[in-house]
């Protein structure tokens, strides 16, 4: 086998003769998007995502073979963008949620559905398990939440919306009388440390967030009890004190260390601090202009005045988050703010670049229509939305269980684990660019299990391909041609029927969520 | 406008999917019988799916699902390729259909001359419903077709096997009921493709039987001139030729006596045949003669018609009008054009015919003797005291003419025959690729259908140069004539040892067969040709490998388009020079172009390549009509680009076209004027490129398709400025992304037409379309100088203007569908389009 060298973007390689210019890059490094290429298949050259230039043009690099002092540009702006743009073509006519409307619109990203699928599935640990990754407060929240999933619901389009906060408050709740109560896992000690101002939602949230990290972290607070607005709520009787305390509490058991008492400006200064510790992040909550200045922060007429894409203030590994920055109402907010705060300073301490993380990608449906919610309703629990106290009380699980089950599992089944969403975020696609009039939501649930979304499915080739192979007897073939061709099993049979020894395979290789089990 | 409605856009799929017969609950069982005999007549193995449905479909006239279960229940064809295949190519039908088919052509010529408006008069006429292709009671099937390649008679209808031209609105009905009626065009067909040996040396008249002089009815004067001179006893030859070039004046006879010029006439009506046979032909005997005279006068008297004079219709080939039609052009690859019957064999071989090849086959054998050390003491090397043309002198003559491929993209032949020369292995083969499938283009056509054994000879002459044994011609189904005359040309030809295990007499096997296409243009792409040869979807897939390395079954193939192979004999006979010394720098020798659209004189033409746009419009074809101004050519169909008039001196040459942002394409050259909209030429190539694409690739079938949502919502009047952004940024991101060359040229359309005519684009943002062309956007009105005629409220097919004598009439702009009826018979210029 003759071996010769090639170069990507500026990097020489050496590379064997008959290697497809994918399996090189990969050889470097240099991962180069593909949806449709499966070593199995050999290049089928559908999805264009994988382009490379090569003399001046843009080609298939999963189809294109290696030649002696080939020149590869993969890293380009032009290449990225003829990427980009294949990706958007692709999004233009896909159906589906990546993350369920519930997921996406609550402020700290909790995933939903997994947490009612638990639920469902009488795993109450593991759904606290979901909860408290996405959350730093479960029990205040589930009480306290303005709930904009529910908002979302798409079984609210239906009849009610699914009980989503009282069923998370009601998964929370039990891990206080849990015997094994779940903390969520830490990385290695860090070395680095964070002093919080403020022992607020904002500061708590980011104080959480800085402990899974692996930072030392120490919240200072002026008042002699945690909770800062919280105690509002607490007047207010919208949350009881002990739910709060054990809330406290368990963040204390999670690594909290509080030092109430102490007031920024009087018992320590900023210059104080920062000889202490690594960062230091400002969440007293709201402040007014002249207080601000006196400890040398630039102030806006809402708060502290800080970069938005960073959270730093003006005094270099200060930050600040929170109604001190802006006045917030919505405590979920306040707790999204100052977590993202938190990974801002963790960038910072990692020497980063720092840049507020933006939102997951996801591909969005929108409105359904009267019949495609008929048909997003399919097998369904039709069962009436349960009462709060149904819910809540300690003794019936039962009904949080139905509950659960009034999900419609919006959410794709796929998503984490979806060449297209994966590439989308990295590629920053916009799915909506090119997108005008969406096609009508399908999907076909078979008897054996197997879910076909005719809407997801990017026309990869693979099942067809690996079908054929396998020779099956029905198999799937490409149906029509141009712009309307579709993946169909021949003569009206049914993707089951066209699947009877290849299920498990094309399921798995499917790039998107065209085809996956129930 | 059906053609641009998205609801109504057909979608094989669907009707792939849903194939039982809808409001049809009990089917009647089919007779599979038919089915088990083709099998095994045609073959068991996976490459004989498409000739099989092929003959599926024209027994039972759709695909019934039981047949093609029956089929791989008893073949090696699996339901998938069946399914895959059968819905891929368009001529392929699921449902049942009605007794008669009507195929309105979609081609570029009858777009910009109103095939839209013939389309819906016609579904108006027949009673079928918007998103239906069939009237309720199964009488008529109404099916779109890309092109049927008759651009100069646009616009064009088939039905079943008869083409009509010039059709309108207005006689769209009376059409129907010509075809309809008891001996009337719908009842058969006469024979025009039978074998003929023509008698030498007597005076003959000439006349034209190519597809497009057939749809005028060349046929049946044909016929009736054979009836005239057997009756008169003229001694005369009444001789079936190819295409004469001048379609616009078709039908047309030429009176060829010896001696003496030509005469020539056009337009000639059946039942004149006979006065002419005696006008120019004395008949034997005195009796004959009166009888005859006597039966034609007794006629007149009797139908008390008005006869027009035979004599009207001659045509002074020294007028001015004829001259500049043919004064500029060079008969190369159209040779003998006008002249030859394309299937006399005796007449080819007369005028040179097959001498090359001759010359190439023992070339080549001798070398290959003289190489193997097989020459025999005193066996001389050179045979016939001429230069013969071993291989690698004979594609050295190709190099030198500086051929390039006539197909579009105008690759060197001769390099590409070299590299395919140089491949190893024994088996190769020759592909004629006579898939035309653009819109606006019959060259390769009439080519097939005038030179048949031209084309055979440029084919044999390809497999010599690069050693194959098979050659295939690759004909679109939609070119029936050009099937049935290549197929009657190859049997003659192997009669009589042109063909065959020993051609010409040398030891040398030449096979050559026909495959019909089944209806996808981007089948004219190389390797999706060879999918289609193949029998598997017409899907195109990444070059290198070429098909010159591999190509059919994974052999070295060479594909050269028709008009590329029929040049070929030319040059070996006259020398690599004579050809060059015609054309410009890069591009050599002559191009074919159909020349068609808004235009005076329509037709075939040949002239040297770097003639200027200027000259083949206002000299060749005489402009654009009266009263009207030339706003641009397209050129190379949905590939190419528009030219604006003000470019109208680039000459015509691969890379000059290019620079304008088109391409020479195959020759398609479709005249547009004022009442062109550019945005609208966009969109309608846009719909035919996303329809036609292959859908293999992202950047082709998902691309194109958002590029024709925005022309959609541009040439509705929804359009944002921001778009026009959008539009031109996704052009340049398909050009460059797409896989194979319908993707990569399918944008250029709409960029030529964003370069060129952007104000055009600018003005339908603001809610105007200045061609008055877009529907959405344009209003009719009745202005005052209506004399109350009454004719545009009798020809206004939804009653949208009131019947009001001698008062000026007034439009109903709410039920209007635009069908620019009422303007078209306003004798007063009294309809306002704005």
């Amino acid at each position: 086998m003759s071996t010769f060298n090639i170069t990507i973007d500026g990097h020489e390689l050496a590379v064997e003769a008959g290697q497809t210019v994918l399996g090189a890059a990969k050889k470097l490094g240099i991962d180069i998007p593909n949806l449709c290429y499966l070593e199995k298949c050999g290049p089928l050259n559908s999805c264009l995502v994988c382009l490379v230039k090569i003399n001046g043009k843009l080609v298939p690099s999963c189809g294109t073979k290696v030649e002696p002092g080939m020149k590869i540009e993969s890293g380009t702006t032009e290449v990225h963008e003829a990427r980009k743009t294949a990706l958007e073509l692709l999004f233009s006519e896909h159906v589906g949620d990546c993350l369920s409307p519930c997921h996406r619109l609550c402020p700290l990203g909790m995933n939903i559905p997994v947490m009612l699928r638990h639920i469902q599935a009488r795993k109450f640990d593991e759904a606290f398990v979901a909860v408290r990754d996405a959350l730093p407060m479960p029990s205040v929240l589930g009480r306290l939440c303005h709930h904009p999933c529910e908002q979302g619901c798409r079984r609210g389009t239906w009849d009610e919306a699914a009980a989503i906060r009282d069923l998370e408050r009601r998964v929370s709740d039990d891990d206080f009388e849990s015997s094994n109560p779940y903390l969520p896992p830490k990385k290695a000690p860090s070395g680095k440390s964070v002093v919080i101002v403020g022992a607020g939602p904002a500061g708590l949230s980011a104080t959480d967030y800085l402990l899974r990290q692996g930072h030392a972290c120490t919240v200072v607070d002026r008042h002699e009890l945690a909770g800062g607005s919280l105690r509002k709520e607490v007047d207010s009787e919208a949350l009881p004190v002990e739910i709060l305390d054990a809330e406290l509490d368990r963040l204390s058991r999670f690594g909290v260390k509080f030092k109430m008492g102490v007031t920024l400006g009087m018992d320590v200064t900023l210059d104080g601090l920062l000889r202490g510790f690594d960062a230091v992040l400002i969440t007293v909550g709201e402040i007014g202009k002249a207080d601000g200045q006196a400890l040398g922060l630039e102030m806006t007429p809402g708060g502290i005045k800080v970069q938005a894409e960073t959270s730093h203030t003006n005094v270099p590994g200060v930050f600040a988050a929170g109604s001190s920055v802006k006045p917030m109402n919505q405590v979920v907010r306040v707790m999204s703010e100052g977590r993202a705060a938190a990974e801002c300073i963790h960038m910072f301490l990692l020497g980063k670049p720092i840049q507020r993380k933006g939102k997951p990608f996801s591909n969005v449906m929108g409105r359904l229509s009267k019949g495609e919610l008929d048909k997003f309703m399919e097998g369904a629990d039709l069962v009436k939305r349960a009462k709060a106290c149904d819910i809540c009380e300690t003794y019936s699980r039962k009904a949080s269980l139905t509950e659960a089950s009034r999900c419609l599992h919006c959410d794709c089944r796929s998503s984490g684990d979806c060449s297209l969403q994966t590439y989308a975020q990295v590629y920053g696609a916009d799915a909506s660019r090119y997108r005008h009039q969406r096609r009508p939501f399908e999907q076909k649930v078979q008897p054996g299990g197997v879910i076909f979304e005719p809407g997801k499915c990017i026309l990869c080739g693979i099942c067809v391909k690996l079908t054929e192979m396998a020779q099956e007897e029905l198999g799937l073939t490409f149906v029509g041609r141009g712009f309307d061709v579709r993946v169909a099993a021949p003569f009206n049979g049914s993707i089951e029927e066209g699947l009877k020894k290849t299920a498990a395979e094309c399921v798995e290789h499917c790039p998107t969520g065209a085809l996956t089990f129930e | 406008m059906i053609a641009t409605s998205p609801a109504a856009r057909k979608s094989r799929a669907d009707e792939a999917i849903v194939s039982a017969p809808e409001g049809n609950r009990i089917v009647t069982p089919i007779d599979l019988k038919f089915v088990e005999e083709a099998v095994e007549r045609i073959g068991r193995e996976p490459d004989a799916v498409i000739p099989m449905l092929q003959e599926t479909q024209e027994h039972y006239g759709y695909l019934p699902e039981e047949a093609l279960k029956r089929i791989c229940e008893i073949t090696r064809i699996t339901p998938a390729a069946i399914a895959g295949v059968s819905s891929f190519y368009d001529m392929f039908r699921h449902r049942p259909v009605g007794k008669h088919i009507l195929r309105v052509c979609r081609g570029t010529a009858c777009h910009v001359t109103g095939a839209e408006r013939v389309e819906d008069t016609l579904r108006r006429h027949l009673g079928i419903p918007p998103g239906e292709d069939t009237d309720p009671e199964r009488r008529f099937t109404i099916e779109p077709v890309a092109c049927l390649g008759c651009c100069t008679l646009a616009p064009v209808v088939k039905m079943d096997h008869n083409t009509f031209g010039h059709a309108s609105a207005e006689n769209a009905s009376r059409m129907l009921a010509q075809f309809l009626a008891p001996n009337g065009a719908g009842s058969g067909q006469p024979q025009t493709e039978e074998e003929r040996r023509n008698a030498v040396g007597l005076p003959q008249i000439n006349i034209g039987l190519g597809s497009c002089c057939m749809a005028k009815g060349s046929d049946r004067l044909f016929e009736e001139l054979q009836k005239s001179v057997e009756e008169t006893g003229a001694q005369v030859l009444v001789k079936r030729v190819g295409c004469v070039g001048m379609c616009h004046r078709t039908p047309m006879i030429e009176v060829a006596i010896p001696g003496k010029p030509g005469v020539f006439y056009s337009g000639l009506a059946p039942g004149q045949a006979r006065e002419l046979v005696l006008r120019h032909f004395k008949p034997r005997g005195l009796m004959r003669n009166l009888s005859g005279l006597w039966d034609r006068a007794l006629d007149s008297v009797l139908n008390d018609a008005p006869v027009e004079k035979v004599a009207n219709h001659a045509m002074d080939t020294k007028k001015e009008e004829v001259c500049a039609f043919l004064e500029k052009q060079v008969h190369i690859a159209t040779e003998q054009f006008g002249k030859a019957d394309p299937l006399d064999l005796d007449e080819f071989l007369a005028h040179g015919g097959f001498e090359a090849l001759a010359k190439c086959l023992r070339g080549a054998v001798a070398c290959e003797k003289k190489v193997q050390g097989m020459l025999a003491a005193g066996e001389k090397e050179v045979q016939w005291g001429e230069p013969l043309f071993a291989a690698e002198e004979l594609i050295g003559m190709i190099e030198k003419s500086g051929l390039r491929g006539r197909g579009g993209a105008g690759f060197p032949t001769g390099p590409k025959w070299r590299l395919a020369r140089r491949q190893s292995g024994e088996v190769k083969y020759v592909i004629c690729n006579g898939d035309e499938g653009d819109p606006g283009a019959f060259m390769d056509r009439m080519l097939l259908e005038s030179f048949p054994y031209r084309i055979i000879e440029g084919l044999a002459i390809a497999a010599v140069a690069i050693g194959a044994h098979e050659g295939i011609f690759y004909i679109r189904h939609e070119y029936p004539l050009a099937v049935k005359r290549i197929r009657a040309a190859i049997k003659l030809c192997r009669k009589r040892g042109w063909l065959g295990e020993r051609v010409a007499g040398v030891d040398y096997p030449l096979r050559m067969t026909i495959k019909e296409g089944a209806g996808a243009f981007v089948c004219g792409e190389e390797t999706a040709l060879i999918a289609s040869i193949e029998c598997r979807r017409g899907m195109p897939r990444l070059r290198p490998p070429f098909p010159v390395e591999e190509g059919l079954w994974g052999k070295p193939t060479v594909i050269n388009n028709v008009e590329t192979l029929a040049l070929v004999p030319w040059i070996l006979r006259h020398g690599p020079e004579a050809f060059a010394a015609y054309g410009t720098k890069t591009s050599k020798g002559t191009k074919v172009f159909a020349l068609a659209g808004n235009i005076v004189r329509g037709g075939l033409i040949e002239i040297p390549m770097g003639t200027t746009i200027r000259e083949i419009v206002e000299v060749i074809g005489g402009g654009v009509g009266p009263g009207r101004q030339f706003k641009a050519v397209q050129i190379g169909g949905p590939s190419g680009g528009c030219v604006p008039a003000k470019l109208a001196d680039t000459p015509v040459d691969y890379e000059s076209l290019r620079d304008v942002g088109a391409i020479m394409g195959s020759g398609g050259m479709v005249v547009l004027d004022d009442r062109a909209c550019m945005v609208d030429i966009a969109r309608y190539f846009l719909q035919f490129t996303q329809d036609q694409s292959c859908g293999k690739c992202t950047f082709c079938r998902v691309g194109t398709r958002r590029m024709l949502d925005i022309l959609e919502r541009l040439c509705a009047g929804k359009g944002q400025r921001q778009e026009l952004v959008e539009l031109e940024r996704l052009s340049r991101q398909v050009g460059a992304g797409s896989l194979c060359g319908l993707g990569k040229t399918a944008p250029n359309p709409v960029l030529t037409t964003l370069r060129y005519f952007r104000e055009e684009y600018e003005a339908h943002i603001e809610g105007r379309c200045p061609a008055g062309k877009c529907a959405g956007l344009v209003k009719y009105r009745v202005l005052e100088n209506c004399t109350g005629c009454t004719l545009c409220a009798q020809s206004c097919p939804v009653n949208a203007i009131p019947m009001t004598p001698y008062s000026r009439h007034f439009i109903d702009t709410t039920k209007c569908t635009r069908c620019d009826s009422c303007r078209q018979v306003c004798p007063h210029n009294a309809i306002e389009v704005k």
